[in-house]
């Protein structure tokens, strides 16, 4: 119904090498979708071609229920927020000069340079110079510049991925006040934690194909055993089935007044990566 | 076509602040400057030497600051997200262009002062300059486009320099080389053209050739332009 996105079957081909081997998704507006995989997966590449910057081999692409070649037009580029993993500064211009080009590229008010560094925690600092920033700041003056126009839908790939956590934190905490006003969230990620506290949904993406998808309480649902671990007041530690088969175990315990606590053994979202795919996220 | 002023100029106001403050690049343009008050000063008065320190105007400021401005744009890679702006190709190509246009136009303007040239007919020849720096500031769009990294600009500029600005002075020994008629045939050749032919009585037919040959590497240029800017559009770099 609300649909931002929608990729049906879609394949990217390099050469004679598949980037993307078939990668279907939808992303409903106001959704905060994470894109996780390794490198190498396809991550980039799938931004490149729902921004119009690579075009597919095969599939179905929809953006704004448009089909991919609106996305070259200057109102569809209005709408959208892309920072891609390679984006740059002009060097030797201020925070502020930098972002002051797009505010007249973008046509917007004057306050909304002020408003978009308040965002990054950055307002302060907007007379320095982009090469006397660390890595961290640049980052940040990138994601400014990406959502001055706040845009309907915005694409990050590898966002925080030169922060440190304070800046993260800062980040995520933007990156939500930002959907709560309506910008739909399009995330690549290879940071497991960083998706299970920002995504309301998520995808793996393995060799190019999509290998799980879903909320992460619903992945880790999905994927976790059947057991229960419950911790005794002697100390004593037990796993036991959340089946009928233990439930005299349990009623044992209870009844002798033993438990401490008991706990549903549910994995990481970066347990449920290895165990879809056989291999390790880095 | 629409285009915004408004986008084109702040593209501009942004170069302008970056060129000023990369003095590597913007102290070439005492270069011409430099050449022109030396011939000055050897007192020669031939269109020979006046187009000397011209067409090294056109070379070193239009094309080379140019160049550096695009390639610059490339390496750090801001060129890719003006693309992604709703910015238009036109828009931002034009934009491109202003501030190397000005400079250029107050340089040429400079040195012309300083050698003393008077043509033989201002008007004429102020549209065929406008038209020439037009043509020089593709060429170095294109170049800036090709270019990997501003380095590279310094390198990739050289042909275009000894072939446009050197070039003309070649044509004396086209008896001896005949693969030199070639040169006849190049804008900075059918600049000097038309400027000796405005010194004499010149013929309205005098001026389709050295006008019609300019505006025609013009539209070469800026094909070739648009077609590498969509090729570096698509490509993944
Ligand atoms: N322009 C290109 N030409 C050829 N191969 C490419 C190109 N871009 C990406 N690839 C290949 O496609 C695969 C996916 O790359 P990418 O989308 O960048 O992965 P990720 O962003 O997940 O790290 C990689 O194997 C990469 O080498
Ligand atoms: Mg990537």
């Amino acid at each position: 119904m609300g649909e931002v996105i929608k990729v049906n079957h879609l394949q990217k081909k390099f050469k004679s090498e598949y980037a993307l081997q078939d990668v279907s998704f939808e992303i409903e507006k106001g959704e905060i979708f994470g894109f996780l995989g390794p490198s190498g997966s396809g991550k980039t590449t799938t931004i490149k071609i729902l921004t119009g910057q690579l075009s597919p081999t095969n599939g179905d692409v929809k953006v704004f229920k448009q089909d991919i070649s609106f996305l070259k037009s200057p109102e569809a580029r209005q709408r959208l927020g892309i920072l891609s993993d390679n984006s740059g500064l002009y060097d030797r211009l201020t925070i502020e000069e930098n972002l002051d080009l797009y505010r007249k590229i973008y046509n917007l008010k004057e306050n909304s340079v002020k408003k978009s560094l308040e965002f990054v925690n950055l307002y302060s600092d907007r007379k320095k110079h982009i090469n006397k920033l660390s890595k961290g700041m640049r980052q940040r003056v990138l994601l400014a510049r990406t959502i001055l126009h706040q845009p309907d839908l915005l694409f990050l790939d590898e966002p925080t991925s030169a922060l440190d956590p304070v800046n993260k934190f800062h980040i995520y905490e933007g990156l939500r006040r930002l959907n709560a006003e309506g910008t739909t969230v399009f995330l690549t990620t290879h940071d497991m934690a960083e998706a299970d506290t920002l995504c309301n949904r998520i995808a793996f993406l393995n060799n190019g194909k999509i290998c799980a998808i879903g909320t992460p309480k619903e992945l880790k649902k999905q994927y976790a055993d059947d057991t229960l671990t419950v911790e005794l007041k002697n100390g004593q530690q037990e796993t036991i089935s959340k089946g009928a088969t233990d439930a005299n175990k349990m009623f044992d315990w209870m009844q002798k007044n033993l438990v401490e606590r008991v706990s549903t053994n549910e994995p990481s979202l970066g347990e449920i990566f290895v165990q879809v795919t056989g291999r390790k996220l880095v | 076509m629409n285009l915004s002023m408004k986008r084109m100029q702040a593209i501009l106001v942004k170069d302008y602040k970056e060129f000023s403050r990369n003095l590597a690049v913007s102290s070439t343009i005492l270069v011409p400057l430099v050449i022109a008050l030396f011939y000055s000063r050897m007192g020669i008065d031939t269109i020979q030497v006046h187009f000397m320190a011209i067409n090294m105007t056109f070379s070193l400021v239009a094309t080379y600051i140019q160049c550096c401005l695009i390639a610059e744009e490339k390496e750090k890679n801001t060129l890719r997200n003006l693309m992604l702006s709703p910015a238009t190709i036109p828009e931002i190509l034009i934009g491109k262009s202003m501030l190397t246009f000005i400079i250029t136009i107050l340089i040429l303007t400079g040195s012309i002062l300083l050698t003393g040239y008077n043509p033989g007919n201002t008007l004429i020849m102020i549209i065929a300059f406008l038209l020439s720096s037009i043509f020089y500031i593709t060429i170095g769009t294109l170049l800036g486009l090709i270019a990997k990294t501003v380095m590279e600009s310094s390198v990739i500029v050289m042909p275009v320099f000894f072939l446009f600005s050197i070039g003309p002075f070649a044509s004396a020994f086209v008896e001896k080389y005949p693969v030199l008629k070639v040169i006849e045939w190049l804008p900075s050749t059918q600049l000097i053209n038309l400027a000796e032919s405005l010194e004499n009585n010149f013929k309205v037919g005098d001026l389709v050739q050295p006008f019609g040959l300019i505006s025609l590497w013009i539209i070469i240029v800026m094909i070739l332009t648009v077609i590498v800017y969509n090729k570096r559009m698509k490509d993944d770099i």
